[in-house]
């Protein structure tokens, strides 16, 4: 007998922490035959806004092209705008961006273990990690006035300088999220209904991984040492030590180990980023932003974000306005192509946990 | 890097004598094709010259030249060479071919500029919308859209928007309190 | 007995006061703002003392909260969404988008007045509000639903011709295609 293929459409009301996007399963039983992203529910255009507003306007939109960490993006535009204007940044500039970028990253992952144990519908860990994830969004609120978009990292360096006692605030911080990591083991990684709705499951191929655009905690989870902060070392990141937790799985429990021991590593270089971190100035003056004319030219930029690379793509004619911005996110590719890819085979109970281990990210699919 | 990058163009020179290529500083290496070229440039660069990670394909709308760029990034993860390859295409008649067997997830790219730009690309199997949903107006990404003059359009503003006046001076007499003096600079 | 207009009164008032105290809130993050709404239900800002707690389906709740803009493909969903929804049910629009279309107010594809579409009761300012203003706004509309106040549904349905015309004129071929208030 031949069984019938049923349409199921997850989303865009779902209670998935991904977003607002849609996949369109076609099932037989439990099982999927076949999947299509729908996406485009968070249009709002913003690179096409950016032309009509000038340089440094850019920054409050830029921000807000993924939700969940916006810093990456703020530093990706920031950067971008320095490789075409040859802009300089100063030392504690530097240190600063990194700092901030390690943070956005700890915060990003709190938030994967919410999702990502959400998914499987362990939510003790959602009330544990976004809690704390709360005592870094204070760190932020602190140093940029602002809980999740933080508007800080601009051309020629950052915004404001470091609070007074703002570096024993982290270090505290980290040393409470260390000893709350431990906890999270034992809830998430010890729990063996975790390990059984994980391993083995949402397996990315490894053939071909890179040709496939997989990036980030995706590709380290399939055992390729691959991060644009030693490819491509930005900022101070040559100067800092740190490594580049890999696993052999493919799976979501690799995955998983890949992004908590980024944790640790992120925890690592905040240490030696206060330890090393020289006085200074902290941002080079900019002529008048309302004025203020980029020459023409172009530069691709490139961050590790907490879900991958994060490519942006800024043109300039040489006017107050730009004439193109173009993000790449991880998600695109791991949303779209990855997903529709992998899902065939899987269970309709697993695919939430799926989307949330590729770090599926819908605003910065669509922008 | 600066070895690499010369011998990358001499190798790329020696197949396609028509490339043309500007260097940069650090590990950037810009190269501009001609739009009939672009699939076996891509196809020779991925398998014999190590670019194997597409990372981005940026588009952009020179309106004055009439033309639009397609901009292929490729990164190449052994040499650590980041690769632009440019083309332009001809506003009039924009057609260009399409790449997706040579790297899948340019496929979700093909499909948004196709969207944005209204470029067609030949043999992409795709569905036809990816993000607007019954669009009938001009692609929006083109420069010749205006969006504000779409939004005026189709909605509504909120009355007090368009005067553009600060709302601190209705927000004083209102509750019948002054403006500190360094406050009134800003003010329009 | 019942259809004395004074016990028809003081039914009501135990009703709202029980309708204030136990509010679902639907799962649905249409834009940014659905990042502070995860803070405001869990441990440090914990909603839930308050009585409001997710639900999962439209069915099942009573206030949608419209996080952020709305792009036009989402308002579809969204009406259709809240169509679904059971009466009493209350709409609270979240940042500055929903208000005047904030910083995407020249965006094509962003709606710019909530209030056009959807009857809002409460309107919570800010880009994006934190959680301690979600919760002054959640608790300003328990407040109005005490006072009786909080009638969006039937504004909604005394005025459908309005909100009808208006949803159609951003998606022309959607909502002839689609049945009114009959999903």
């Amino acid at each position: 007998m031949r069984e019938k293929a049923t349409t199921i459409y997850l989303g865009p009301q779902h209670p998935g922490i991904t977003g607002n996007m849609m996949v369109r399963l076609k099932v037989i039983g439990d099982t999927i035959v076949s999947a299509q992203t729908e996406v485009g529910y968070l249009h709002r255009a913003f690179e096409k806004l950016q032309e009509r507003r000038n340089w440094l306007q850019g920054f409050t939109l830029m921000c807000r092209f993924c939700v969940p960490e916006s810093d990456p993006m703020e530093n990706v535009y920031a950067r971008s705008v320095e490789a075409i204007d040859g802009r300089e940044v100063p030392e504690r500039g530097k240190y600063i961006r990194v700092m901030v970028l390690e943070l956005a990253r700890i915060a990003t992952q709190l938030m994967w273990y919410a999702g990502q144990n959400g998914s499987l519908g362990l939510y003790t860990m959602g009330q544990w990690s976004i809690g704390d994830r709360d005592y870094i969004l204070d760190l932020f609120e602190e140093l940029t006035g602002g809980r999740v978009y933080h508007m800080y990292q601009w051309p020629g360096g950052v915004r404001r300088d470091l609070p007074e006692g703002f570096t024993d605030k982290v270090l505290r911080t980290l040393d409470y999220l260390e000893k709350r990591l431990k906890d999270y083991d034992d809830l998430m990684f010890a729990n063996s209904i975790f390990q059984k709705r994980t391993q083995g499951v949402g397996i990315v191929p490894k053939e071909n991984i890179i040709e496939h655009g997989v990036v980030g905690p995706v590709l380290r989870g399939a055992g390729i040492r691959s991060d644009i902060r030693i490819d491509e070392p930005y900022e101070v990141y040559d100067k800092l030590d740190f490594e580049i937790p890999t696993q052999e799985g493919s799976d979501i429990w690799a995955r998983a180990l890949v992004r908590r021991a980024e944790v640790h590593q992120s925890i690592r270089i905040i240490r030696q980023v206060i330890d090393q971190m020289p006085s200074g100035e902290y941002f080079n003056k900019f002529p008048n932003p309302l004025k203020w004319i980029v020459p023409a030219g172009d530069a691709y930029v490139r961050v590790e974000s907490g879900r991958g690379e994060v490519g942006f793509y800024a043109v300039s004619d040489g006017t107050i306005h730009p004439r193109r911005m173009h993000l790449r996110g991880a998600a695109y590719v791991h949303a779209i192509t990855l997903l529709e890819s992998i899902l065939p085979g899987q269970n309709i109970a697993d695919v939430s946990a799926i989307m949330n281990s590729l770090g599926t990210c819908a605003p910065e699919i669509e922008r | 890097m600066k070895e690499i990058k010369d011998k990358m163009i001499a190798q790329i020179k020696a197949v396609f004598p028509e490339a043309v290529n500007k260097d940069y500083d650090g590990n950037r290496l810009d190269l501009t094709v001609n739009k009939e070229a672009v699939p076996s440039v891509l196809l020779y660069l991925k398998d014999s010259m190590g670019f194997r990670h597409l990372s981005h394909i940026a588009y952009v709308d020179w309106i004055e030249q009439g033309e639009f760029e397609l901009v292929y990034i490729l990164w190449s993860p052994l040499d650590k060479v980041k690769l632009y390859v440019h083309t332009r295409i001809n506003r009039e008649n924009p057609v260009i071919e399409n790449i997706d067997m040579i790297w899948r997830q340019a496929n979700t790219y093909e499909r948004e500029i196709r969207e944005m730009l209204g470029i067609e690309f030949t043999g992409l199997v795709a569905p036809d919308e990816f993000i607007l949903e019954d669009w009938d107006d001009i692609p929006p990404f083109r420069k010749d859209f205006d969006t504000l003059e779409y939004v005026n359009r189709t909605f509504w503003h909120r009355p007090g928007r368009e005067d553009a006046q600060d709302v601190r001076s209705t927000i004083s007499e209102r509750s019948g309190e002054e403006i500190p003096d360094f406050a009134k600079k800003y003010s329009r | 007995m019942y259809n004395d207009k004074n016990s028809k009164k003081i039914v009501e008032t135990i009703q709202n006061w029980a309708r204030s105290h136990s509010i679902w809130v639907l799962a649905y993050g249409t834009g940014c703002g659905a990042i502070e709404i995860s803070p405001t239900m869990t441990s440090r800002y914990d909603a839930e003392r308050l009585g409001f707690r997710g639900a999962a389906t439209p069915r099942q709740a009573d206030v949608m909260l419209i996080t952020g803009y709305l792009t036009v493909k989402t308002v579809k969903r969204v009406v259709r969404v809240y169509e679904q929804m059971q009466s009493p049910k209350y709409v609270v629009g979240f940042g500055s988008c929903t208000i005047n279309g904030g910083m995407y107010y020249d965006s094509y594809n962003t709606i710019n007045l909530l209030d056009r579409y959807l009857p809002v009761d409460v309107y919570i300012n800010g880009c994006m509000p934190r959680p301690e203003a979600v919760l002054a706004g959640l608790s300003k509309l328990q407040q109005i639903i005490r006072e009786g106040n909080a009638n969006g549904a039937e504004k909604y349905l005394e005025n459908l011709a309005w909100y009808k015309e208006n949803q159609r004129k951003i998606a022309p071929n959607w909502i002839a295609k689609a049945p009114d208030l009959n999903w």
